[in-house]
């Protein structure tokens, strides 16, 4: 591939990857306003009680829908679609249509979210926005996953490789995993606790099949890319890749372990957690092994840094959801904060991160125009701290609140949640700081996407981001 | 995996495989539970009038199940009672049994939730908290419980500054306040109060058995045996009769001792007692056409007023004979120290012609009864 190509090849991305970039931006700082108001009414419940739009069933709820379709759906889209066009070293084709169906999905999380606040939510994980927005959803996501296929097709190499595997499978796996949980609650509902069963291993699956996998793709396309090493034991990743696909989907129901659902159903879960080790130990030994022979540069490129960050908390914490996934340890810790710990590790300390370092590796070859380095800086230390402090305290506080709770003779109100309240100011703090270096990051993407910021800045997203493209 | 729609094929062949184990399969294997009874006859079939359980909601707590979707109380509640390996919730009091996936059959949103920042709700029904309580616990929770941080949805009611009709007073930091409960906080109640699961199933029977159940248990067997030795034969007979008639709930049984009581005592302000009652003890004629037609609205029991509703007696209803009505009279009359004469098969005989042209389902009611004579 000669340079000229690549460079025909982001123009061509330029106008699309820039909308979906600048309203992931916007979702991240509305997903960081709603959690910093829930966890604020988890110190004080009284703070903003009188407004049902901010009750706190809503505000959290709103705040991971925001986050996971809003900032990870529109992420996905920017990322994919550059990485594939420049693997299959085509042009991005059906511009407009992916505009069109852009803003069908940003208008469609809209309406989802303002349902979700005004009362309209539904009570299944992950699929809580009304149900009027999904067909929306549904029909622009497919539009974009089409191109997106047509595009991959077109191919001037017929082999594919590795970010390709994990970032098809994971936009294919999506309208997948919707039509079944759809087919089953909405059109042709299920009885009975099936529905929690059905709900469950959607809303879990959503994390492990669709951002996790897309997550992987992208380091398996940007360590390479950006250390100029191939990655080490790469005929591993196959087997890492078939790992995932085969585990994953049946490894997400030992929450319900202890419920009302046939013992099966955990149990199966529970074992298949504990099988996931191996696809972690692959994707670690392949990431690790081949951004680590070059301490140096992981340290000074700051995308690097940031994809790093995200897939050693990958490792970590998917070690650490194994062994909470234990019968003996998951009696403590199913029911307590520790499944906030497992949410904000797997979408920002591993999600989020990585896909802030593709960001910022992709918006100056996309738009020819550098990200001052103290800010991008300042955006990674604040997230990492931030992230840190946020994982540590539901980590820690789970751990209490979990071995608290199984003490029949502690009383609820004054001594389990007293005794967890400090762990929510921490994470209030935590996300305090998150907000900040959320806010930063979109003004450091808007600077480059915006020709002047003063002017676009308060304008709606879609103005700004045709201006971005003139 | 270098062309797309093998490639396509492979990852959702792949999950189709834990699709058909977690919804195809838990589907076949427990998606159409029924309701049923703990009670079984010998043949394993469920006694025809026996009471299933879990029963349907009634409509405003199904309304009720709505606003607490969209409140997202969800994000904080779980409604399951772990099995007793997997954690203490039975010994925290969170309900007398584990819960199963046939307690959830009847509900059209399953809310079983999966993290519990505040108390399990499964069964909030069963511990006993007045309408009162709950409402103020919507209102403000940390009026009652000083350390929760469960948001308060002052939105759900009006706060007026003094007493009135319907209203229910908030003492919270020295200020009393009076909130009146709008339709959605009403609903929301009775959702709470209609979540218990304090029924036993065939696949899951109680953790301990429960103090009441004993009491109640030891109440059924303490009907003490009518002195039949010392009574005439055919008397003795009829007493011995009617004693199985008042006990037995279900087909050939009247069913009584549901409302009544095994004591003879009824409940206070709704079922009046039999015990010492000048109804049962005075005219024959009323106590013979309540037992045919039932009797509603207000009556005055010993100068103590009740309201309530009896449907006519017997399975199906108002279906008693006339000898079982006989029998079923006498023993009440002569039961829980009552001393009364006993009535025969004619005298019912007779009061069912003079009344043979009222409807089926006509309940008496009480004023009617007292100005015939």
């Amino acid at each position: 591939m000669n340079i000229s190509s690549e460079q025909i090849i982001d123009k061509s991305s330029k106008w699309v990857v820039s909308f979906f970039v600048a309203s992931a931006g916007l979702w991240l700082l509305a997903a960081a306003f709603l959690a910093y108001i829930a966890a604020a009414k988890l110190t004080d419940p009284f703070f903003l009680s009188s407004f049902e739009f901010f009750t706190y069933g809503k505000v959290k709820i709103a705040q991971a829908n925001s986050f996971v379709y809003g900032w990870g759906g529109n992420s996905i889209f920017a990322i994919s679609i550059w990485i594939l066009a420049r693997l299959s070293q085509c042009e991005v084709r059906g511009r407009f249509m992916l505009l069109v169906a852009g803003v069908l999905w940003n208008l469609g999380i809209t309406f989802g979210l303002l349902g979700i606040l005004d009362g309209h939510m539904n009570s299944h994980e992950m699929l809580e926005m009304p149900s009027e927005v999904w067909p929306l959803l549904f029909i622009s996501y497919s539009i974009i996953t089409c191109l997106i296929i047509v595009m991959h097709r077109s191919r001037k190499i017929h082999e594919t490789i590795a970010p390709q595997w994990f970032i098809l499978a994971s936009i294919l796996w999506f309208p997948a995993l919707f039509i079944i949980a759809w087919n089953g609650l909405e059109i042709n509902p299920v009885n009975g606790t099936v529905q929690s069963v059905l709900s469950m291993w959607f809303g879990q699956n959503l994390i492990w099949l669709w951002l996790t996998p897309f997550a992987l793709g992208v380091a398996y396309y940007m360590i390479p890319a950006i250390t100029g090493k191939a990655i080490d034991k790469y005929y591993l990743a196959i087997f890492g890749f078939w790992c995932i696909a085969a585990l994953a989907p049946w490894s997400v129901v030992h929450h319900l372990e202890g419920g009302p659902v046939p013992m099966w159903i955990p149990a199966i879960g529970t074992v298949m957690s504990i099988a996931m080790i191996f696809p972690i130990a692959v994707a670690s030994t392949n990431f690790h092994a081949t951004a680590f022979q070059d301490i140096g540069k992981v340290w000074n490129n700051l995308p690097l840094r940031f994809i790093i960050f995200g897939t050693l908390s990958y490792t970590i914490s998917s070690y650490i959801g194994v062994i909470f996934s234990l019968p003996a340890v998951a009696k403590l810790t199913q029911f307590s904060i520790i499944n906030e710990f497992h949410f904000n590790q797997r979408v920002y300390g591993f999600f989020s991160m990585i896909v802030f370092g593709v960001v910022y590796h992709m918006l100056p070859k996309i738009t020819g125009k550098e990200i001052g380095k103290s800010a991008k800086s300042f955006h990674f230390w604040t997230s990492a701290f931030g992230v840190l402090i946020l994982l540590l305290s539901y980590l820690i506080g789970g751990l209490t609140h979990g071995v608290l709770a199984q003490q029949p003779s502690l009383d609820w109100a004054s001594s389990v949640i007293s005794s967890i309240k400090p762990y929510f100011l921490i994470t209030e703090f935590a996300f305090i700081i998150l907000g900040f270096s959320q806010l930063v990051f979109v003004i450091n993407i808007w600077k480059v996407l915006v020709p002047n910021p003063f002017e676009d800045s308060s304008k709606n997203k879609n103005l700004a981001s045709k201006a971005s493209t003139t | 995996m270098n062309n797309i729609f093998k490639f396509a094929l492979g990852i959702f062949s792949t999950l189709a495989f834990a699709w058909l184990a977690f919804v195809v399969g838990a589907r076949v294997q427990f998606g159409d539970l029924k309701p049923t009874s703990s009670f079984h006859e010998d043949n394993g079939s469920i006694p025809l009038n026996a009471d299933v359980f879990p029963q349907e909601f009634s409509g405003i707590a199904q309304q009720g199940a709505r606003e607490y979707v969209s409140l997202g109380c969800t994000t904080c509640h779980t409604q399951q009672v772990r099995l007793v390996d997997s954690g203490f919730d039975v010994e925290r009091g969170w309900g007398k049994r584990p819960s199963v996936a046939r307690d959830y059959v009847m509900q059209n949103e399953v809310n079983i939730g999966n993290t519990r920042v505040g108390p399990d709700l499964a069964n909030i029904g069963m511990r006993e908290y007045s309408d009162e309580w709950l409402h103020q616990h919507l209102f403000e929770p940390q009026s009652l419980v000083q350390e929760s941080i469960c948001p308060p949805s002052p939105f759900l009611f009006d706060v007026k500054k003094t007493s009135g009709e319907g209203r229910i007073s908030v003492k919270s930091n020295d200020v009393i306040r009076f909130i009146s409960p709008s339709i959605r906080a009403n609903r929301l109640v009775a959702y709470l109060q209609a979540l218990k699961q304090d029924y036993e199933l065939p696949e899951m029977a109680f953790v301990e058995d429960d103090e009441t159940d004993e009491e109640s248990e030891q109440l059924v067997v303490s009907i003490p045996d009518a002195n039949s030795t010392q009574l005439p034969s055919w008397l003795a007979e009829q007493i011995s009769s009617g004693k199985e008639i008042y006990s037995k709930v279900g087909p050939g049984g009247g069913g009584c001792i549901t409302c009544h009581q095994p004591t003879g005592l009824g409940q206070p302000g709704v079922f009046p007692p039999l015990a010492d009652s000048d109804w049962v003890l005075g005219n024959k004629e009323r106590i013979i056409k309540i037992s045919m037609y039932g009797l509603m609205g207000e009556i005055e029991v010993n100068g103590v007023k009740y309201n309530g509703a009896m449907v006519p007696p017997g399975m199906p209803m108002g279906s008693l004979s006339d000898q079982q009505i006989a029998d079923v009279l006498t023993y009440i009359r002569n039961e829980w120290g009552n001393s009364a004469s006993s009535i025969s098969t004619d005298e019912v005989a007779n009061v069912r012609s003079t009344i043979k042209d009222r409807g089926v389902m006509q309940m008496w009611t009480a004023a009617e009864l007292n100005s015939v004579k």
